[in-house]
């Protein structure tokens, strides 16, 4: 199954987010809990980390990219040889964790 | 003392630029205060600011123009009555609002604190303003951040008429400022020596690092707030008050100590005599601004 | 040599450029300092001075107690003193209680003393509605616009608050500094190489025809969007954002208003003794009779209640109909 991340209202009045670090590159498997992906809002560093089990297939908005909310960020996939849709958008949403500093 | 005395009665006599502050009665605690000053410490007082000035060292003539709104004045004529100010003499200078240099002399505390500059932020203001919310701000904050700061409440008993009892809480004045752990006492502030002794204990502590101190001086005003105030004492109370002149009582101890009799007193007055009237005439002899200088110094 | 135009701007968040304007100006003169609730570990309110305490250490990164007169009256003795404290007072409303300093004192220093000592003090404070309530939503710059020896300045962009804010760190005399409050989560581009921008200069955000719209701080977005929609029915809309109250740049609005013959005056704060009046004011001295109207909130406090805050400040929907009104426009059928 084909997933993506996005960033929903991770805090009150975000609109905009900015990619700090990936935590790994396509092809990675990232287990429940694992960090994924730093970004940074207007008020707080924020961590996404694995909600289920995944493997890193697209980034989409590479370290120091700008992203509104609602862009997806990264396609993932339950396993690294599925099919990758047409569209980003298309997947259902990976399970995240969200930590705000 | 006697320069202060002479000094506002010669200006009491001058209504032509309104009214005045005068601190008659008062001179112990100014002379008493700056004879512990260096001339690395900075003085800020209240309004009532004739006294310290002179005490700190500014030149009459300067201060008369000033008074008299002439352009030769210490602030060239635009501050006035309760804005006096000589950097240059360590008088950091006087804010008419009551209270309203405490905190400002905290501000110049921490710039010596920051800096890490000898020398001692005194801030001399009135039992008036000794309600004032901004003294517990910046007893607190001086407290916390140790600024070398002395504040010491001249407590001539009234606020404009109204008398300290019938306003203020805290007996003494001092102990207020022993909730914020600062070394703090109350003094007669009608004996110089008592003064001097006073503020050069609380200073010593300051500069050995001790952080802020607080000292009440007790003293009497002879006058009514201002010269166009009512004065509303009954004439038997106040010469109950000027009976205790702390320029009488420190010349009879000096005599009594053999170290002044009537011919040096004399000459002495006649010296103090001779300044004043040069610096009324300095005043008298310099311009007042002119009205463009009303817009320059804005920013 | 081939290749792309090197970039000269930087995206940043507004909170990053008030930081980074702070942090610049603190590297370059030992004589700023910052003081205010919250500034040190916590990093400010809005984190706008994340790090500073760590970098600068806790001599000139000072936490200070809920005390705003002393706050102000201590920055203004300070900066009497030779430093340039940054005295951060978290919501304007709180700033009443250190008006006295600022505007008795600081204000009146250089001026009283003849021009021999001045107090440089940088007041930066938090305005405008954001679901605070009626006592932590108010815009009081009006108010400060009239205090001679006072300078104000209000940007609308992560680049007009780090120019604006380096500027202000460098003024003779005092300066408040205003954020709005909805501004914190925008971001925008922003100088990479190090500037400061005047004080006493509007910007033209943008170009038009038909009216002059005169606006400052976070209503300058809600402006544009107006205008945009304006765009739409015909209507040419220049819209003006001010960056000062005080000075402000007449000259730009009259220029502005001489060419579209209308000016619109907007502000989030109270239309009585307003920002916008003393604008169309100083545009009528300058150039004579003007067709103007003036749009701000209700006269009513801004409750914390969405319902009630929305319906008391200007939208773009206001905006728009006053300047149909003032265009003699019809309302555009939907």
């Amino acid at each position: 199954m084909i997933y993506k991340i996005t960033i929903p209202e991770v805090a009150p009045d975000v609109e905009e987010i900015r990619v700090l670090e990936w935590h790994g590159g396509p092809g990675q498997w990232f287990a429940e809990g694992e960090l994924i992906v730093e970004l940074e809002t207007h008020k707080a560093l924020v961590e996404v980390r694995a909600g289920q089990g995944g493997v890193l297939r697209q980034i989409l908005a590479e370290a120091g990219d700008w992203a509104r909310i609602g862009v997806p960020l990264a396609v993932f996939s339950d396993t690294d040889d599925e099919a990758l849709p047409a569209s980003p958008g298309d997947g259902a949403d990976l399970m995240v964790e969200f930590v705000i500093d | 003392m006697m320069l202060i005395r002479r000094f506002e009665e010669a200006l009491a006599r001058r209504p032509d630029h309104g009214f005045q502050l005068l601190s008659s009665g008062e001179e112990a605690v100014a002379v008493g205060l700056c004879s512990a000053l260096t001339a690395e410490d900075e003085l800020l007082t209240g309004g009532r600011s004739i006294g310290p000035a002179l005490a700190r060292g500014v030149d009459p003539g300067r201060l008369m123009a000033e008074l008299l709104g002439r352009s030769t004045g210490t602030n060239s004529g635009k501050g006035g009555r309760g804005h006096l100010a000589d950097r240059t003499s360590g008088f950091f200078g006087a804010h008419a609002v009551v209270g309203g240099n405490i905190s400002i002399a905290a501000g110049v505390a921490l710039a010596h604190q920051t800096r890490s500059e000898p020398g001692v932020v005194v801030v001399l203001f009135g039992d008036g303003a000794f309600g004032a919310g901004a003294l517990h701000e910046t007893l607190n904050i001086a407290a916390t951040w140790r600024l070398p700061m002395l504040f010491a409440c001249n407590n001539n008993q009234l606020s404009v008429s109204t008398a300290r009892d019938v306003v203020l809480a805290p007996r003494p004045l001092s102990s207020l400022a022993l909730a914020y752990g600062m070394p703090s006492h109350t003094v007669d502030g009608m004996t110089l020596d008592t003064v001097t002794a006073a503020a050069q204990e609380a200073l010593d502590g300051i500069r050995a690092g001790g952080g802020p101190a607080f000292l009440e001086f007790e003293s009497l005003r002879f006058a009514s707030h201002s010269t166009n105030a009512r004065e509303t004492r009954p004439a038997a109370a106040l010469a109950v008050i000027r009976a205790r002149c702390p320029i009488q009582q420190f010349a009879t101890a000096l005599t009594d100590q053999g170290v002044l009799d009537a011919d040096a007193r004399a000459q002495l007055e006649h010296e103090v005599d001779a300044r004043v009237a040069a610096a009324v005439a300095f005043a008298d002899a310099s311009p007042f601004p002119t009205p463009d200088e009303a817009l320059t110094d804005v920013w | 040599m081939s290749g792309e135009a090197k970039a000269t701007t930087e995206r940043m968040f507004f909170r990053q450029a008030i930081r980074r304007a702070v942090a610049e100006e603190m590297r370059r003169n030992p004589a700023v300092i910052l003081l205010g609730q919250d500034v040190g570990a916590f990093g400010g309110s809005y984190r706008e001075f994340d790090g500073l305490l760590a970098e600068f250490g806790a001599a000139r990164v000072r936490d200070t107690p809920v005390a705003e007169a002393a706050m102000v009256g201590i920055g203004a003795g300070a900066a009497a003193a030779g430093l340039r404290p940054l005295v951060s007072i978290t919501y304007m409303d709180f700033l009443m209680l250190g008006l006295d300093p600022l505007v008795n004192y600081a204000a009146k220093l250089c001026y009283k003393t003849g021009g021999r000592m001045t107090a440089p003090v940088v007041i930066k404070t938090t305005a405008g509605a954001k679901g605070q309530g009626v006592a932590h939503s108010q815009c009081l710059e009006a108010w400060l616009m009239g205090i001679p020896g006072l300078k104000v300045v209000a940007p609308s962009t992560p680049a007009d608050a780090y120019g604006l804010l380096k500027a202000a760190l460098r003024e003779k005399g005092p300066v408040v500094y205003v954020d709005h409050k909805r501004l914190f989560p925008t971001a925008g581009e922003a100088p990479l190489a190090e500037s400061v921008s005047p004080i006493g200069v509007a910007e033209i955000r943008r170009h038009g025809r038909d009216v002059t719209i005169a606006t400052h701080a976070y209503m300058t977005s809600i402006v544009l969007k107006a205008a945009d929609d304006l765009a739409r029915e015909g209507v040419s809309c220049e819209v003006i954002d001010l960056r000062s109250l005080a000075p402000l740049d007449v000259a730009t609005i009259s220029a502005s208003v001489r060419r579209t013959g209308r000016l619109l005056t907007v502000e989030e704060g109270q239309a009585t003794c307003g920002v916008g009046v003393e604008v169309a004011a100083r545009v009528r001295e300058s150039i004579g009779a003007i067709s103007s109207a003036r749009l701000g909130a209700l006269a009513a406090p801004v409750s914390s209640n969405p319902v009630l805050e929305a319906a008391c400040i200007p939208d773009a929907a206001r905006v728009a109909t006053a300047v149909r009104a003032l265009c003699g426009r019809a309302v555009p059928d939907r």
